[in-house]
């Protein structure tokens, strides 16, 4: 006969101060099979975890209930201490009287703690049916995918190289270095971005762990933690990376000009070029949509940079590759876009020539952007002499992103700051804001430094702005200090525009499972505890794609989630929870229901000969099954069954429930 | 009363705010961060003095019965451009119908032409009376005498219907 | 095609002008307007009093559509199209506002339809009849005018309500007035407000707008200003001498409703379509069109 032990926390006052809880012990102690029963404050300090390993070994017990806060809270903490006793740990039952009974009905005390009664009645008759249960291990594949090759991903990938793992760097464009590489300075220090950048950028591309893969994008996943099998296409450069010496005398002689991507749209290159200023690899790349020879598929048209080349690396005839990389855990390190500003036409984004966003803004402080980092008004070429910044773009407006892009303010005054740094005293500065935030370290002094540089500070921003025949532009602002409209003339309008979820985003959630929150960005697993795992085990988030924020903080969590997986493959192998359905053979007639219903793809039909024919049988995948039910559910026969949660362990409780003639 | 006369004896009633914020449907306006957008746009700012924003921190703060006393809610344009431009859907146009509407209730100020409008309705059913016009060649014209058709008004027990609609709170 | 018309208070007690080129150019267009069993306002001076009682009478306006039987109906004024979109959606979303309206129509026969469409001037040319069809049925294309737009602001505010163009950008009046041969002209004061609501109870201040308006059109050289609602074409034409003294300015602008120039470009006789009631110096830009 088994003996059940039953513990009722107190939760302090969280669940003593509604429910009765030396009532509901007396009661529990009552029920049938139930050897002890005990209440106590803190059940999950150690006092209460050493009552209940005594009890198991002096009573010896073998099963125990405990009635406490939520099982999310500490349940694998009771786990273990039940496992420490003696205990297999999945003869433990977790009744939840803190957020199914004392926080939601906290100002019922006599019905609450009936309530507790016939919970705790109902896990009693449950815990009798538990069965022990053991936890599988795998091993796990020492390769790591980074998704991503800005800041984020740069340090993931290092601190994982550096910790003997093998990485695979994916880049989607033809250069690792990300948004940082666009940024002219950085705040609050005001270091030049690729002066700090670019060391790092060697490094990833140097270390002998990091296989760097730009041009390329992850293009199918399949596996679980541990082992993932994910398809990497590498798009063609149409120049050979191991011959390209990156001397630029291809770009020289193109004879086709298109849109500098990297400069914003700022200024042209030529169809063939090296992505960016400091690219790594620092290899030319042929853009098949403008290079004459590419879209005619002519093979006589143009061909100039073909005679250029020295170093014989250009070869139109390259193809698509395909790889097929096993790795045991994932980093999603890509990052995130900037506001369309021309979606809210009020502010002239798009129409007006001298309205320009902030990312263009650093193009031009850039010293190696389009004006060779001359801060100048685009319609006159000519330094500005009115410079003024609007904040909040696109962010904190229910229109269109509701959230702050918690960066917006700072690139504000280090723009404001580099403008006067760079134009001296003869230009007037106004930054219009909503609220300034300031709040890192450094952040404060930072936005000090550019008061002191004699730039205006004007709490309020515009509803329009206008542009009048010669390209300046005007717009009234009520200012808050001041209670009065003021009307700025400027000749160059700097638009704070937010950070948006990017398109890669979607492809990430379709892909990798990996869930996004309302705002648009990748979802983590717990936003105060757990800011670096996606909703996805083996999937771990860096950067901006979790959601918007600045350099130190996406440093800080690209080695946070470096760590992660560290911490997840260092010891080559991880036990799974054993909480899976599996499937009665004798039962299953082969129907493909189970496998039609599971959501995470976990269930396969084997053939197997029964009586000299071949029937199909279905078979759990215990790595990708997530424990969900559905499948048991859904057979016809019954013949899959969720461990842990079987039909007469559940129907139990609901008997326990129902049973009439309580007090 | 100017708006600043009123002030200076104000006390909050957020009773009053209720009622603005459920004749609303919304509790959006208290929402509002001060952002100065509908002020810095506000058609009726320079020439009537319209601050938009300040309304809608004097009705979140509860200064309900104050405003609607005052003569600054009928200087609204209606040109709903805050409504538009507004990031929080605090819109203060109706924010601003709204307490006029209590200034009716409370039989405050009320402009005559807008109640002369509202009698006209009641007697003809529009809110003109037809009138004679002018050309440029100075010859005066009516809808008879432009072969307009005539639309009739509309019968008595459209009047007691009316009165009915104008009681509802 | 069929559409029930609704012309609100200001076209038929004294902007007659819209209400003839409307009658007169959409027939052209294969258009018939049915016109109600009564005129009735449809609420907007009874927003700032009462605004269930505003929006009893913007229901009205729909109940007596759907009493033609028909499902488009096309509100000519601005300010009742805002009106009557504001009572729609109201009637179609607040269960407890529908049913005391409901109540009150119910005492005149009436019933509210929700599948009645409210159409402006401008979208139902330029969506519902066509551009295309408008181009075809021009005779006379106004080749070589120029015009500034007024739009006005309760057909394009706000957005959330479901407009007859974009807030920020529109460009259907623009288009329409391409379709008839003119140009537009774009200028920054393009979707400012002719102060036609501030007529109730700061006279000045509203003609003061109007005349600020009027004088940035001026400045831009065009022959004149298009108008699609009966308060902006008050202020506008009607009252441009009064704008003119309170802004302190000499204004000389051509003002007329859209429709009067798609009649011309339709080949119809100026006076059917009340050219010769805008009080505006017209002539100037009618000597432009070739008779």
């Amino acid at each position: 006969m088994p003996g059940i032990g039953v513990y009722v926390c107190h939760c302090g006052l969280n669940i003593a101060g509604v429910v009765d809880v030396e009532k509901v012990t007396e009661y529990a102690a009552k029920l049938p099979d139930v050897a002890v029963a005990r209440h106590y404050t803190y059940m999950c300090s150690d006092p209460g975890q050493r009552m209940i390993q005594e009890d198991i070994k002096a009573q010896k017990l073998d099963r125990v209930v405990i009635a406490t806060c939520s099982p999310r809270m500490h349940e694998e903490t009771f786990r273990k201490a039940v496992a420490e006793a003696g205990l297999n740990p999945y003869l433990l039952e977790i009744v939840n009287l803190r957020e199914h009974v004392s926080w939601a009905h906290s100002h019922e005390r006599k019905k609450a703690t009936k309530k507790a009664m016939d919970l705790v009645k109902m896990g009693v008759a449950r815990a009798k049916l538990l069965e022990p249960l053991e936890k599988r291990k795998v091993k796990v594949e020492r390769n790591v995918l980074v998704v991503g090759g800005g800041i984020a991903g740069m340090q993931s990938a290092l601190d994982l190289a550096n910790a003997g793992f093998k990485v695979y760097l994916v880049e989607k464009s033809p250069s690792i270095g990300g948004r940082m590489a666009q940024l002219d300075k950085t705040f609050p220090t005001l270091d030049c971005s690729a002066c700090i950048l670019t060391p790092k950028m060697v490094d990833v591309a140097k270390h002998p762990n990091v296989t760097l893969l730009t041009n390329s994008e992850v293009t199918g996943v399949s596996g679980f933690v541990g082992n993932y099998e994910v398809t990497v296409t590498r798009r063609p450069r149409y120049v050979e990376e191991a011959k390209c010496v990156g001397c630029e005398l291809c770009t020289q002689v193109c004879p086709v000009k298109v849109a500098d991507k990297f400069n914003e749209n700022l200024g042209q290159t030529r169809a063939i070029c090296i992505y960016s200023s400091h690219a790594v690899p620092k290899v030319a790349i042929i853009d098949p949509k403008n290079c004459l020879r590419l879209k005619t598929k002519k093979k006589e048209v143009c061909g100039k940079c073909l005679q250029a080349c020295e170093a014989e690396a250009i070869n139109f005839e390259q193809k698509p590759e395909t790889l097929k990389l096993k790795v045991g855990g994932v980093i999603i390190a890509v990052g995130s876009e900037v506001f369309d500003a021309s979606k809210m036409p009020e502010f002239g984004y798009g129409r007006f020539k001298n309205v320009i966003s902030n990312i263009e803004f650093e193009r031009i402080s850039d010293a190696s952007g389009p004006t060779s980092g001359k801060i100048v008004s685009p319609l006159t070429g000519q330094a500005p002499k009115t410079i003024a910044f609007i904040q909040c773009v696109g962010s904190r407006d229910k229109r269109f992103h509701e959230y702050c892009c918690r960066v917006g303010c700072m690139v504000a005054l280090k723009q404001a700051i580099l403008a006067r740094e760079k134009i001296g005293e003869d230009v007037r500065i106004y930054v219009c804001y909503i609220d300034l935030r300031s709040f890192g370290k450094g952040y404060e002094e930072f936005y000090r430094r550019a008061r002191d540089l004699d730039i205006d500070f004007v709490d309020g921003v515009p509803s329009e702005i206008h542009c009048a025949q010669d390209g300046t532009l005007y717009f009234d602002v009520f200012e808050k200090g001041t209670n009065k409209l003021i009307e700025i003339r400027a000749d160059l309008v700097v638009l704070a525009n937010g950070l948006v979820p990017s398109g890669d985003v979607t492809r990430v959630n379709e892909l990798f499972h990996a869930s996004r929150s309302a705002d648009g960005f990748l979802l983590e697993a717990h936003p105060k505890l757990r800011p670096l795992e996606s909703s996805t085990a083996g999937i771990f988030l860096a950067g901006a794609c979790q959601g918007p924020k600045d350099i130190p903080d996406t440093v800080a969590q690209a080695s946070g989630a470096a760590a992660k997986i560290v911490d997840l493959l260092s010891s080559g192998e991880i036990e799974l929870e054993p909480l899976k359905a599996f499937v009665d053979k004798d039962l299953c007639s082969g129907c493909r229901v189970c496998e039609s219903v599971c959501p995470f793809l976990a269930i396969e039909m084997k053939p197997e000969v029964v009586d000299g024919e071949e029937r199909l049988r279905a078979e759990v995948i215990e790595a990708l099954c997530q424990g969900c039910g559905a499948c048991c559910v859904a057979c016809p026969t019954g013949a899959v069954r969720a461990k842990h949660f079987t039909d007469e362990q559940v129907l139990a409780q609901v008997e326990a429930a129902c049973a009439v003639g309580e007090n | 009363m100017g708006l600043t006369d009123l002030m200076s004896m104000a006390k909050p009633n957020l009773e009053s705010r209720e009622k603005i914020l459920r004749k609303l449907r919304s509790r959006d306006p208290i929402n509002c961060f001060q952002c100065m957008k509908c002020t810095s746009g506000c058609t009726a700012l320079k020439l009537l003095e319209l601050e938009p924003h300040e309304i809608e921190k004097l009705v979140n703060f509860g200064f309900v019965d104050e405003l609607a006393a005052s003569d600054i809610i009928w200087t609204c344009v209606t040109c709903l451009k805050c409504v538009q431009r507004c990031p929080q859907k605090a819109s203060p146009y109706h924010v601003i119908m709204a307490l006029r509407n209590l200034s009716v209730e409370r039989e405050a100020k009320v402009p005559e032409a807008l109640m002369k409008a509202v009698s006209q309705i009641l007697e003809t059913g529009l809110a003109e009376s037809y009138q004679k016009v002018t050309t440029r060649k100075m010859e005066t014209c009516d809808r008879e005498s432009l072969k307009l058709p005539k639309i009739s008004a509309p019968t008595e027990s459209f009047q007691a219907i009316f009165m009915k609609a104008l009681e509802e709170r | 095609m069929k559409v029930a018309v609704y012309w609100g208070c200001r076209i038929l007690t004294s902007q007659f002008a819209y209400e003839m080129s409307v009658r007169e150019a959409f027939p052209k267009l294969g258009v018939e307007l049915v016109d109600f069993r009564e005129a009735i306002c449809c609420g907007d001076p009874v927003k700032s009093i009462n605004d269930f009682a505003s929006n009893y009478l913007g229901a009205k306006v729909l109940a007596l559509a759907n009493s033609t039987g028909l499902e488009d109906l096309l509100v000519p004024c601005n300010r009742c199209h805002f009106v009557v979109s504001e009572a729609k959606r109201l009637m179609d979303e607040d269960e407890n506002t529908h049913n005391k309206i409901a109540a009150l129509l119910k005492e005149e026969g009436l019933s509210y339809n929700p599948e009645v469409k409210v159409w402006h001037v401008i979208d139902f040319l330029h969506d519902h009849v066509g551009l295309g069809c408008v181009k075809k049925a021009v005779v006379k294309p106004l080749k070589g005018m120029k015009l500034a737009v007024h739009y006005g602001c309760q057909i394009l505010r706000y957005s959330d309500l479901g407009r007859v163009d974009d807030a920020e950008d529109p460009r259907k009046l623009d288009g329409l007035i391409g379709a008839i041969g003119a140009e537009t002209v774009d200028y920054a004061e393009k979707l400012d407000c002719c102060g036609s609501h501030l007529m109730y109870s700061h006279v000045d201040s509203g003609l003061s707008l109007a005349g600020q308006k009027l004088k940035a059109v001026q400045s831009l050289g065009v022959d004149g200003l298009v108008v699609s609602c009966p308060d902006c074409g008050t202020m506008f034409d009607a009252k441009q001498k009064d704008a003119a003294a309170t802004a302190g300015a000499k204004l000389n602008v051509p003002v007329l409703y859209y429709t009067q120039l798609l009649g011309l470009a339709l080949g119809i006789w100026q006076n059917k379509l009340g050219l010769h009631l805008n009080q505006s110096p017209v002539d100037q830009l009618l000597s432009k069109v070739t008779i």
